[in-house]
């Protein structure tokens, strides 16, 4: 019996998904990525194998993500952007597009509704802004747990403007809005519309539409995904694993599922 | 041949025709400087052709905004920290200043200015009217007469004939070329050394494509038109193409088909008594280079239309367009979603890849790439 393997080592976080031959996720596992992303990624697959009893020859798998080339025992290798595609048509078999913002990068994908690839996609350009990374900077200058700023800012009935879009400017603003006084939960507001304005336009340039697909460790947060819905004009949905939320492993899942689909042929 | 090598004989090269007492006369490499005058005039061409990297575009900073065009900034970095590999550009004596667009002029202008480089001026139209074929002729003229005043002597009317003629033959090998099935990689080192040499290298030609005819190209490999932006000398971005599983067959740039195709054919050479003439002649038929207004972008998408649909009915393979933008080149930029749009909508994919010469964001652009290559 073969069973199937995706990683995904993103800048911030590392994940690995296994696939039952039937196609059925079996265990999942996140860790935060270093410096040494081979190291991490080797580890997560070999714990994973070792929890799993599974022999080497008996497991195909891809890797995907920033990393990808960087774990050498992987049997293929993939975009995230594919990656992301496939794995969001797992959780929903009828999107029809992506928004996947992960720690370093974020990106707008487009699928097909006829063969379910990949026709469009658009990524950020080499700046923090409109990431992960973005909102750890923020949450740290607000000294706020990451894990709560998004709560924080849906407590907000007047988001602060940010009207910068680089990071390093916009936490010299978050800094300069403190002094005139304006709440945490406004400036935290005006932090996550900024990123939901940017991310949306970039999507929006390259005809994302419903049944549109949040994934990425940042759809984890509530606030960013509120306001991407107001900025899109519509809602949108987030992939769940056992009754939590599967945002962050839809990379690694895709990865696995073409595993699968590579392993077939 | 590495870069290396490429470059370091090229200072060879050009050491040798000092020694025979010419003049090197550096442009940046838009496509209608008039080469044939410049070598006519017994000087010899140089195209700037040359990639940068971060250091490059950082020293560039004391003179221009960084929010400058990338390769203009690296064509000014270049001069300003004159790398060891460059040093053959301590050997130009004039630099021309043209207008190809607003970063040519600033970095030209900025080149001759701050690195002690004499001035030569060519400025073109954007269009191609009766009125501006009589301006190109003016520039031509006066160009002709600047080179004359400082040679002293008078460019013959067969002087510059034979040029164009050596020209033209030069660019039907290249065209030859750009039909073979070659790789990417190796058509554009052909391109950029013949572009480097001018005819001189054409006794070479043969051999060159001969030892380039031995690398295999994977069947799996997937068709890439790259337009927009050239693909300069010491640019990884054709090696992240190949890595990625792609093989640019067409290169619908000014290092290729903008160069390449200005050929000037054979009715028109035996039909002119003017030489000048020819040029203007060869200006005007200059439709598809990216200077050519209006009908820029509808000639754009019909040109690579046209090209897909051949290249289908030959290959049974359907290519994908890379249009690669230099980052501040607001030409490319402004123009990008239009040309994507159009051509998505007659069914070819396209990637837009916006950059600059950085060597941080490799890793970004790879994954672009392979995306783009997966999906096709």
């Amino acid at each position: 019996m073969t069973e199937f393997i995706g990683i995904d080592i993103g800048s911030l976080a590392s994940k690995v998904v296994l696939l039952s031959n039937e196609g059925e996720v079996i265990d999942y596992r996140a860790e935060r990525s270093t410096y040494d992303f081979k190291r991490i990624g080797h580890n997560l697959v070999n714990d994973l194998m070792t929890k799993h009893s599974l022999n080497r020859e008996n497991v195909f798998f891809i890797s995907t993500g920033y990393g990808r080339n960087t774990i050498d025992i992987a049997d293929d290798r993939i975009t995230e952007i594919t990656a992301h595609a496939r794995g969001a048509q797992y959780f929903f078999p009828g999107a029809q597009s992506v928004i996947d913002i992960g720690g370093q990068d974020s990106k707008a994908i487009v699928i097909s509704k006829k063969t379910g690839n990949v026709i469009d996609f658009q990524m950020n350009d080499k700046c923090a802004a409109g990431t992960g990374r973005f909102l750890e900077v923020m949450a740290h200058a607000l000294e706020v747990p990451i894990e709560k700023i998004g709560e924080l800012a849906l407590k907000s009935n007047n988001p602060a403007a940010i009207s910068s879009t680089c990071t390093v400017f916009a936490e010299s603003e978050v800094i300069s809005l403190f002094a005139r006084g304006s709440s945490k939960h406004d400036i935290a507001a005006g932090i996550h519309k900024s990123i939901a304005r940017r991310v949306a336009g970039m999507a929006k340039r390259i005809g994302v539409a419903p049944l549109l697909v949040f994934c990425g460790g940042v759809a984890k947060n509530v606030a960013v995904k509120s306001f991407l819905e107001k900025e899109l004009g519509y809602e949108i949905v987030t992939p769940v694993l056992n009754n939590e939320s599967g945002a962050q492993f839809t990379g690694a899942i895709g990865a696995a599922l073409i595993a699968q689909e590579h392993n077939g042929r | 041949m590495d870069n290396f090598e490429l470059l370091s004989e090229y200072y060879t090269f050009l050491k040798e025709k000092k020694g025979e007492g010419k003049k090197v006369v550096a442009f940046m490499s838009h496509d209608n400087i008039p080469e044939e005058l410049i070598d006519a005039a017994g000087f010899v061409p140089l195209r700037m052709i040359f990639a940068g990297n971060d250091e490059l575009m950082d020293a560039s900073h004391d003179f221009l905004s960084p929010s400058t065009c990338a390769f203009a900034q690296s064509c000014i970095g270049v001069f300003s920290v004159k790398p060891e590999r460059y040093k053959f550009l301590g050997l130009i004596d004039y630099f021309i200043v043209s207008n190809h667009c607003v970063s040519d002029i600033c970095a030209s202008e900025v080149i001759a200015k701050y690195f002690n480089i004499q001035r030569l001026n060519f400025y073109v139209s954007y269009t191609k009217t009766e009125n501006s074929l009589k301006y190109f002729k003016i520039e031509l003229l006066d160009l002709k007469r600047e080179l004359e005043e400082i040679t002293g002597t008078k460019i013959d009317n067969q002087d510059l004939m034979d040029s164009i003629k050596k020209y033209n033959i030069l660019k039907k090998k290249l065209l030859e070329i750009s039909n073979l099935t070659l790789k990417g990689s190796q058509k554009l080192k052909i391109f950029h050394k013949a572009m480097l040499y001018g005819p001189d290298i054409l006794p070479k030609l043969d051999n060159i494509i001969l030892e380039q005819l031995q690398t295999q190209i994977s069947e799996e490999s997937k068709d890439i038109l790259l337009t927009g932006c050239s693909i300069f000398i010491d640019d990884y971005l054709n090696d992240l193409i190949e890595e990625g599983g792609g093989n640019v067959v067409f290169f619908d740039t000014w290092v290729g088909f903008n160069y390449y195709y200005q050929i000037i054919d054979e009715k028109a050479i035996n039909a002119s008594e003017d030489s000048i003439d020819l040029l203007v002649h060869r200006y005007e038929k200059n439709i598809y280079g990216d200077h050519s207004v209006p009908n820029f972008l509808e000639r754009k998408v019909a040109h690579i239309e046209n090209f897909s649909r051949n290249y289908e009915r030959k290959t049974g393979k359907k290519i994908g367009v890379i249009n690669h933008i230099i980052k501040f080149c607001d030409h490319m930029s402004i123009m990008s979603s239009h040309l994507k749009n159009q051509l998505k909508e007659k069914g070819i994919y396209v990637l837009n890849l916006e950059r600059d010469y950085s060597r941080a964001n490799r890793g970004q652009l790879s994954t672009r790439i392979e995306a783009f290559l997966e999906m096709m």
